[in-house]
């Protein structure tokens, strides 16, 4: 075969084996359907994006969907169907999925959704993507409700559906009986404001908000509880009303924003989890903090009686604000910690003239929002007195939001002395929240007319005894802050130099002679032991023998010996006389002939030493070097 | 016609600015008042028997953390001021005698520090007076223990020279003692070494003393009458009287609202706002 016929073999295997593979593809190839419940939205609303995969090779798996930024997916359902037909012995297979995303839009824009995707037997197959329009909330058109479906919860079972859940999932093959008329639900705008990541639970959750996380004391803290109540749930949802725990806020003085016998507000609609949820305000406070520090408010609970499958507890989320006291700088005199909102103050007197020991009657209005002070300072002077006032108050929410209102003291004011008397000035200073500064309502009240009064009481008649007599003078000028001096015993060195050193020093000398004796004891003991004297006797010996004086040499001799018998027997053979050396040695131990050796040495070195006659030099080194024997065979013993 | 709309146009910008310079200003000195001034604003007023503006000023001082025995002792006089016009609010005479007490442990001058003994004596003789015709018992001062009273016989420092003295005193003793070969200069070393050892014991644990005292003690005024004293649990002890208004009590713990004090021989817990602690030289 030539080359060229085997190309062209090659080359029609390839297209053949090509052909092969694209039929084969186009066998396993699934049906794929990308869908969305509606192609604009406004900006925070949901969108159900849905895709449809058929397939008879194997059943789809893994989808996915590629979302732009400003989309989020917030919630994913799987439903896959498989359907086996048998007609005639012929065995047909069908794999169904259907995958439905719930996604929420973030931004304004026009987005492409998908494409979307999934894998058949190891191969991943895609549908292009959708494009979706989000305008900003309010501004979508509604849209088109959609046919009434049964959810797959089985909590939703329903006695007049039974089947409906089970046959969902059969394709077109299979007509299904329409068991439920379909119903047309209403035109709802959620609001984005009220939308959550996902629903606490199921039918029915509380959710609580504050409406801010740190505050001054005294500052309000709106405090919102919100029912959120499912309304695609299918079936009756209750809750026990003799089961509800409001929220616990011990460290706030609470007061309630909504009237007590008023009906839960209708807040809204909201879409979380791909559900629409009906909101309404149940609980709105305002929360005043009574003291710096992080205060807890805790939280509320209700007990969901129906549906039976969801009984259980709902409660809100707990909170922590952080509390702390109004800026300390620019704090105006007789501020009172707490005083904190938006207040004005008014007063009127009546009348201005009036007798000495009269009264007049003093009407002060204090109103604005906040936590509005239940009492204010009276500017107290000498000879007037401000009786107690009588204090009324409408105080409650303003529109649903703050909590304020009007205090009205009424005092009477009875006035002692004569003249023009001027009542001064009512003021009350407070921190503005939203200006975030302090400010003070002032309301001056003028002055009095009072006619004196030769029957009007005097201070001395009505007060018989003086209270507080004999106080002392008022100082004017401030004394200012004494020049920071330390304080010795905050020094280490005051104590280790100052206190401790002396008797340590003290205990050092003593300890030091001690020691300097101890040593001095112990060196001259050394110095006299036996063993130093022999070292001493035997080098006056060896000195001794260099010279030419025989007697030295033999009284060096002796010493040595008489030394070597302490050191290394023990024995004191000094003055010894005959044969007694031996005999000490002996009983010290000392072998009989080597003793008799020394006594016998010893001897002889008497006998030299005391001779008339004198002895000769040689014989006395002779006499060293036997001694010098002994003394070897005494250490050796030793 | 351009012309004149330009110079308005400035006209306005000038104006403009000038009322935001001033109102910053203004703001300024607002927040920016000295302690010097609030004070003279708060003697002012007590000179003129203004008794709630001077303690206004007076509290606004002690607000802005400024620490001064006559501004303790002014605002002493500001409270009791208004006890005496009959203005009386309920906790004057309690923060009256704070004020003066305050006024004793910081002032340096002897003058001041009478004045202010003298003002304390009679403040508590007017709680003792009221107590008496509720049938209280009268005692308003328990006084200081005996180791905080011998303590603050002398100055800290004074104990620390004294123990540095004696330590010598007691070293150079023993040394003679022990070095001196005639026996009169040994008797005298011994009898001046058996001296000095327990006047140093002494004076070391004063010094101590005083020093905690100094560091750790914290020491409140009773400011509300009527004041029970409660257990750790909040229950009021069996028996007890009110705690008198004015009295000196020393803090021992402190817990979430409530503070445990010793009051002489009681040791018990009272609310924080009963209590008002007394400043002390930072």
């Amino acid at each position: 075969m030539s080359l060229r016929p085997r190309v062209l073999l090659v080359v029609l295997a390839a297209l053949m084996a090509l052909a092969w593979s694209v039929v084969a593809r186009a066998q396993g190839t699934p049906q794929l359907q990308l869908q969305m419940d509606t192609d604009t939205v406004g900006l925070g609303d949901v969108v159900h994006v849905q895709l449809g995969a058929q397939t008879s090779d194997a059943a789809p798996s893994d989808p996915r969907l590629t979302l732009p930024a400003g989309l989020a997916v917030r919630g994913q359902s799987t439903s896959p169907t498989q359907t086996h037909i048998n007609i005639n012995g012929v065995q047909s297979d069908r794999y169904g999925l259907t995958v439905d995303w719930t996604v929420q839009t973030q931004r304004v824009g026009v987005f492409t959704i998908g494409p979307a995707s999934v894998a058949v037997g190891g191969t991943r197959f895609a549908v292009r993507g959708a494009t979706l329009r989000v305008v900003p909330a309010g501004q979508a058109p509604p849209r088109q409700a959609p046919a009434q479906q049964a959810p797959n919860s089985p909590f939703t079972f329903s006695p007049f559906d039974p089947w409906k859940g089970l046959l969902q999932g059969f394709g077109q093959g299979f007509p299904q009986p329409d068991l439920q008329p379909p119903q047309s639900a209403p035109q709802l705008t959620t609001d984005p404001k009220l939308s959550l990541d996902a629903p606490r639970a199921a039918y029915y959750f509380l959710h609580a908000t504050i409406d801010k996380t740190s505050a001054v004391v005294g500052e309000q803290v709106t405090f919102s509880v919100y029912e959120y109540i499912d309304l695609g749930a299918q079936t009756a949802i209750e809750v026990d009303d003799s089961d509800v725990h409001d929220a616990t806020a011990a460290d706030f003085v609470k007061h309630p924003l909504l009237r007590e016998d008023q009906d839960a507000l209708l807040a809204g609609y909201a879409a979380i989890g791909g559900r629409t949820w009906l909101v309404k305000l149940v609980r709105r406070w305002a929360l005043f903090p009574l003291h710096a520090g992080d205060l807890s408010i805790g939280p509320m609970s209700v007990m969901l009686a129906r549906p039976r499958s969801a009984v259980g507890q709902r409660t809100t989320e707990a909170f922590t604000v952080h509390v702390t006291e109004p800026p300390a700088a620019g704090r105006p005199p007789g501020y009172a910690l707490g005083d904190v909102g938006h207040f004005s103050l008014s007063a009127q007197v009546n009348p201005r003239d009036v007798d000495q020991g009269g009264a007049v009657g003093v009407h002060v209005e204090l109103s604005g929002t906040g936590n509005v002070p239940s009492s204010i300072s009276t500017p107290a002077r000498e000879g007037i007195e401000w009786l107690a006032p009588e204090v009324h108050e409408q105080l409650g929410g303003i529109g649903h939001e703050t909590f304020g209102g009007k205090r009205t003291f009424d005092y009477v004011v009875r006035v002692r002395r004569s003249g023009d008397v001027s009542l001064g000035e009512l003021s009350l200073p407070f921190w503005d929240p939203g200006a975030k500064r302090y400010d003070v309502a002032r309301a001056s009240l003028g002055v009095l007319h009072v006619k004196p009064s030769a029957n009007a009481p005097t201070a001395s008649a009505e007060a018989p005894e003086e209270t507080l007599p004999g106080l002392p003078a008022a100082v004017d000028t401030m004394e200012g802050e004494p020049s920071r001096r330390a304080h010795l015993d905050d020094a280490p060195l005051f104590w280790l130099l100052g206190v401790v050193a002396w008797p340590v020093a003290f205990g050092v000398a003593v300890g030091a002679t001690a020691a300097g004796r101890r040593v001095t004891r112990t060196w001259r003991t050394r110095k006299t032991s036996p063993a130093a004297e022999l070292k001493e006797r035997l080098a006056a010996a060896d000195a001794a023998i260099e010279g030419s004086d025989a007697r030295q040499v033999d009284a060096a001799v002796a010493r040595a010996l008489e030394a070597a018998a302490m050191a290394h027997a023990g024995v004191n053979v000094r003055g010894a006389l005959g044969g007694e050396v031996a005999e000490r040695l002996a009983r010290a131990g000392v072998a009989q002939d080597a003793a008799s050796r020394i006594a016998d040495i010893l001897r002889e070195c008497e006998l030299a030493r005391f001779s008339p006659e004198g002895a000769d030099v040689a014989s006395a080194r002779d006499r060293w070097v036997r001694a010098r024997g002994a003394i070897r065979e005494l250490e050796r013993r030793a | 016609m351009r012309r004149l709309l330009c110079a308005l146009f400035a006209l306005f910008a000038l104006l403009a600015f000038a009322a935001v310079a001033v109102s910053a200003r203004a703001a300024h000195a607002d927040e920016g008042e000295t302690p010097s001034a609030v004070f003279a604003k708060g003697a002012q007023a007590l000179r003129d028997g203004r008794a709630s503006d001077a303690i206004a000023a007076f509290e606004a001082l002690a607000d802005q953390g400024t620490v001064d025995p006559v501004a303790s002792y002014d605002r002493g006089l500001a409270y009791a001021m208004r006890v005496r016009i009959g203005a009386e609010v309920s906790g004057d005479l309690g923060r009256a005698a704070q004020g003066f007490e305050e006024a004793r442990d910081l002032t340096r001058d002897a003058k001041l520090a009478d004045a202010a003994t003298r003002a304390l004596t009679v403040v508590r003789s007017e709680v003792a007076r009221r107590r008496t015709r509720a049938g209280e018992p009268v005692e308003v001062d328990a006084g200081r223990s005996l180791a905080r009273t011998v303590s603050s016989l002398l100055a800290e420092d004074s104990w620390c020279v004294l123990a540095a003295a004696c330590s010598a005193i007691l070293a150079i003793g023993l040394f003679v003692r022990w070095i001196a070969r005639t026996r009169r200069l040994r008797v005298g070393g011994g009898v001046a070494a058996g001296l000095a050892a327990p006047v140093l014991l002494l004076a070391i644990v004063m010094a101590l003393a005083a020093r905690h005292d100094r560091l750790e003690v914290r020491e409140a005024v009773v400011v509300t009458p009527g004041s029970r004293p409660s257990d750790q649990r909040g229950m009021v002890v069996p028996g007890s009287t009110p705690l008198p208004e004015g009295a000196r009590v020393e803090v021992v713990d402190s817990r979430d609202t409530r503070a445990r004090i010793r009051f002489g021989a009681l040791d018990a817990w009272v609310p924080e706002s009963a209590l008002r602690a007394i400043a002390r030289w930072p």
